[in-house]
């Protein structure tokens, strides 16, 4: 394992991000600390997807830094920060559609093996991965459609195939982006437990609108308005603060 | 008189002079393609012959007694033809498109190039058989006769015409798009289409109309062109692969450095034919190489919006059509045989295509890059192995292997500068390079122009097996073509080809995973190019001959026409792509010109109505009978996710 560098795994500071004149993020500051829940509110628009893309390098930061475990990533690829140990979902259930349920999982247990370029080798080889695949599927609940084709899954099945599959890469810091959106009551509580159960020795960072969600899992909660950090605390802080309520919650729903 | 550089000022001028008319020119085409580029997101491959539809009706209106002789037509001249071809062309134009190209809006974008590049082999194909490959005399305008003699030089007065007429045209175009109500809708939809097809307005129409402007305007450079140029059913089709790289250049998001962009190459393109004339025809797709390497986007160009790798397969891969280990079997006999029942040449013709098809599909197919220019590999190959076993006397096998080392490092290298972009973009940057190795083809002394290398040595395989005789030869040629084919398969189905399935997938997801996917795509891109060099490096031994055919983008588009028949993604259907196009260019081979035309009509057809290829089709199929027997025979119906629950 690697030494901490501190306490946090991520330390942004003063990150920005501007399209055409337009702010998504402005001169945002955040920490996430090692092993907690920290989950990313605020009203649409207020740059939390943004923010997320920024961290994981999707987009470059028009300003600031990013530093993971104390190095600063703010100029590495995507790529590059995925294998320090970032790993995201998406908004929109990120799967291999016409790979089977088991190959969706098996592609990101194959990354940290370095066999990846070898195109002279049949793909049996890979079948050593084959008992953690089926691990990973087990703890989600997916090893009984483990041949099917994922595009063939249900909503909620996709969410829990695309976490398997994240957690397959044994992430550091794990970043879900609205991890229980379009999912019914049965599935949020599903993959809420799965969430809590995943984050034993992990961190995890975000982005959630099911408040309820946010209330049992969250350890520390960042309210985000307009680019800006509006607040920042525990659920039971956050809650409470009148700007957050004017913002977030009596002004957006 | 004074001299620059040991130029004199009249070359230098005049040379100048006829690269701004080109730049015009550019600027006018590439207007009409950024335009529906941004708009419709089709990469507009048929401009090329719109152009050359308004050349010929001017051609036509000025020729109407003769055509339609006994009804009294006056004869319109070229001032008429300025105002009624345009439209004329445009009316074609939003024809075209209420046809065919609004088929394919919500299909992959590669399938809106397939279809124009089919819309243009028909179009050109057409006036070929019409008119051959002699140009038309278009007389310039009574009016415009004559010149000014500017002390320096004398400036024809139809050429300043073209270029304060061309320019003006521009202009009103920018200042329409950047400066109206209707511009800001037409500028809205460049930066998103999607919102602009949310709005109320009627954005069918709307789209027509914009494709028929684009197209219009193509036709108002034909006409201008006419009586600077030949009239000839070919000028449309090498200008349009320079437009291409001119919009690759100049980049999307910018009218103005569209027109920029075109007014300058056109000079640079002049300049260069003054100080180092060999250079002329390339040097745009040099800069477009260059402009690639330090900015990527273009130079007039925003960050790019990242279209991702198209998935575009259409294979079953647990059916038993997709099983390699199989069908090397069955294709290794069925090859054995086959010189018994055809012509051994046919039958090698077959194979190396095959070999090239299948090459292509591995980047096509199984990756979902549109490469557009694999008859770059193809070629340079063909010509290195002929080169190498002609003059220096290489024995055959080394000869190949030469032609696919070029092969291999030009692939590297273009596909080195055309992995900085994406989607169309990746189309156009590997056309214009392949178009770049086509025009080194024509100069260079070793490739001996129009005449290509010919009576190529087929030589002794590894000194002793005699490939004079035909079977002998056939026999290599089938175990090259295996040996291709299993490689591929190989690399499908290894750890690599499942990284590879995945970027088709999800490419996003692919990076969050870890995967830099941008070397991936280069290695199977340089893999592809390695294998279609060994499709061309022995078809240069089997035919003895290596020529500018084999580099043309023609050949690239019979790649695609060969996968896309067959089944994009599929294992065997490049194979009985490349059967069907051999076979028809066999049997249409008496009939000139029209074999444009035939393969220009199915490369519509396929794009329209068998997008899963002959292969794809036939999975579909026995997939679906398959499911019907197991449920005849008292099996339940394939387990529906829903139905089960941890």
């Amino acid at each position: 394992m690697t030494t901490p560098a501190g306490d946090n795994i991520i330390e942004a500071r003063g990150l920005t991000k501007r399209f055409h004149g337009f702010s998504a993020v402005s001169g945002v500051d955040l920490d996430v600390r090692r092993h907690s829940i920290h989950a990313l509110i605020g009203p649409n628009g207020a740059g939390k997807t943004t923010f997320f893309n920024l961290i994981t390098k999707v987009l470059q930061p028009s300003e600031g830094t990013i530093r993971f475990n104390g190095e600063d990533i703010t100029d590495e690829s995507p790529a590059r920060v995925a294998r320090r140990g970032i790993v995201r979902s998406f908004q929109i259930s990120a799967i291999f559609p016409r790979m089977t349920v088991a190959e969706n999982v098996r592609i990101a247990l194959q990354r940290p093996t370095g066999v990846s370029f070898r195109f002279w080798q049949s793909e049996r080889t890979l079948s050593l991965l084959e008992s953690r695949v089926d691990e990973l599927l087990d703890a989600v609940g997916l090893l009984p459609l483990r041949d099917q084709t994922a595009a063939g899954l249900p909503y909620g099945r996709k969410r829990a195939l695309e976490l398997a599959t994240t957690l397959a890469l044994e992430p550091e810091l794990l970043l879900l982006d609205e991890p229980t959106s379009g999912l019914g009551g049965e599935d949020v509580e599903r993959i809420s437990a799965l969430i809590r159960q995943v984050a034993a020795n992990r961190t995890i960072l975000m982005v959630e609108h099911n408040l309820s969600v946010v209330a049992r899992l969250a350890d520390k909660i960042t309210v985000l308005a307009r680019g800006k950090v509006l607040a920042e605390g525990p659920y039971s802080d956050v809650s409470t603060d009148p700007r957050v309520i004017e913002a977030y919650i009596g002004g957006d729903e | 008189m004074m001299t620059l550089l040991g130029i004199s000022p009249q070359l230098l001028f005049g040379q100048v002079l006829i690269g701004l008319i080109n730049g015009v020119f550019y600027a006018m085409m590439s207007l009409g393609v950024a335009i529906i580029f941004g708009m419709l997101r089709i990469g507009n491959f048929v401009h090329g012959a719109q152009y050359m539809l308004g050349a010929f009706g001017a051609w036509y209106l000025m020729h109407l007694p003769d055509l339609f002789p006994g009804l009294g037509l006056p004869s319109l001249g070229y001032w008429w033809a300025l105002i009624l071809v345009p439209l004329a062309v445009g009316a074609i134009g939003a024809i075209m498109e209420r046809l065919f190209i609004r088929r394919v809006y919500d299909l992959e974008h590669a399938y809106g190039l397939l279809l124009t590049v089919g819309l243009a082999m028909v179009i050109e194909g057409l006036f070929n058989v019409g008119y051959g490959a002699a140009g038309q005399q278009y007389d310039i305008p009574g009016s415009l006769r004559g010149g000014v003699n500017l002390g320096f030089m004398f400036l024809p007065n139809y050429r300043l015409w073209v270029i304060v007429a061309g320019i003006s045209v521009c202009i009103a175009t920018w200042y329409t798009i950047e400066r109206t109500r209707l511009g800001a809708y037409l500028r809205a939809a460049t930066e998103n289409p999607d919102l602009v097809r949310a709005f109320g307005i009627n954005v069918p129409r709307m789209l027509m109309l914009t494709y028929a402007f684009g197209v219009g305007l193509a036709g108002l450079a034909g006409v201008m062109a006419a009586p600077i140029y030949q009239v000839s059913p070919q000028m449309g089709q090498s200008i349009i692969i320079t437009i291409f790289a001119v919009v690759v250049i100049g980049g999307m998001g910018s009218i103005s450095g569209a027109i920029f962009t075109g007014l300058m190459l056109g000079m640079i393109e002049g300049l260069t034919k003054v100080f180092w004339p060999q250079a002329s025809t390339t040097v745009i797709f040099v800069i477009m190489a260059i402009v690639l390497v330090f900015r990527p986007a273009g130079l007039f160009g925003k960050e790019t919006v990242a279209a991702h790798a198209a998935d575009m397969s259409t294979a079953r891969p647990d059916g038993i059509l997709e099983n390699g280990r199989l069908w090397l079997v069955i294709l290794g006999i069925g090859g054995a045989v086959l010189p018994f029942l055809v012509y051994p040449v046919f039958g090698m013709k077959i194979l190396c295509l095959a070999l090239f098809a299948c090459a292509y599909n591995l980047i096509f197919g199984y990756v979902g890059l549109l490469a557009f220019g694999h008859a770059a590999f193809y070629g340079s190959s063909a010509y290195v192995a002929a080169y190498t076993a002609a003059s220096w006397g290489f024995p055959t096998e080394l000869a190949i292997l030469s032609g696919v080392a070029m092969a291999t490092l030009i692939g590297a290298l273009f596909g080195w500068l055309a992995i900085r972009r994406q989607g169309l973009y990746f189309a156009m940057i590997t056309l214009a390079l392949a178009q770049l190795v086509y025009f080194y083809a024509i100069q260079a002394p070793w490739t001996h122009g129009e005449d290509g290398i010919q009576s190529v040595p087929r030589g002794y395989l590894f000194g002793f097996i005699d490939l004079s005789q035909p079977l002998n030869m056939y026999y290599f040629v089938l175990t090259v073509f295996l040996i291709g084919f299993a490689a591929i398969y190989r690399i499908v189905r290894s750890p690599f080809g499942q990284v590879l399935k995945s970027i088709r997938e999800n490419e996003p997801r692919a990076v969050s995973l870890g995967y830099s996917t941008d070397r991936f795509k280069l290695i199977a891109f340089t893999l592809s190019a390695m294998l279609a060099g060994l499709a061309g490096g022995t078809k240069a031994i089997v035919f003895q001959i290596a020529s500018l055919a084999d580099l043309y983008f023609m050949t690239s588009a019979d790649a695609l026409l060969m996968t896309l028949i067959g089944g994009v993604g599929t294992l065997l259907g490049p194979v009985v792509g490349a059967v069907i196009v051999v076979t028809m260019q066999k049997e249409f081979a008496t009939l000139g010109s029209w074999v444009i035309v035939v393969q220009g009509s199915a490369f519509v057809l396929c794009v329209l109505f068998l997008r899963k290829g002959v292969v794809g089709t036939l999975e579909d199929w026995l997939a679906a009978r398959a499911e019907r027997r197991r449920i005849a025979s008292g099996g339940a119906p394939a387990p529906v996710a829903k139905g089960v629950h941890s």
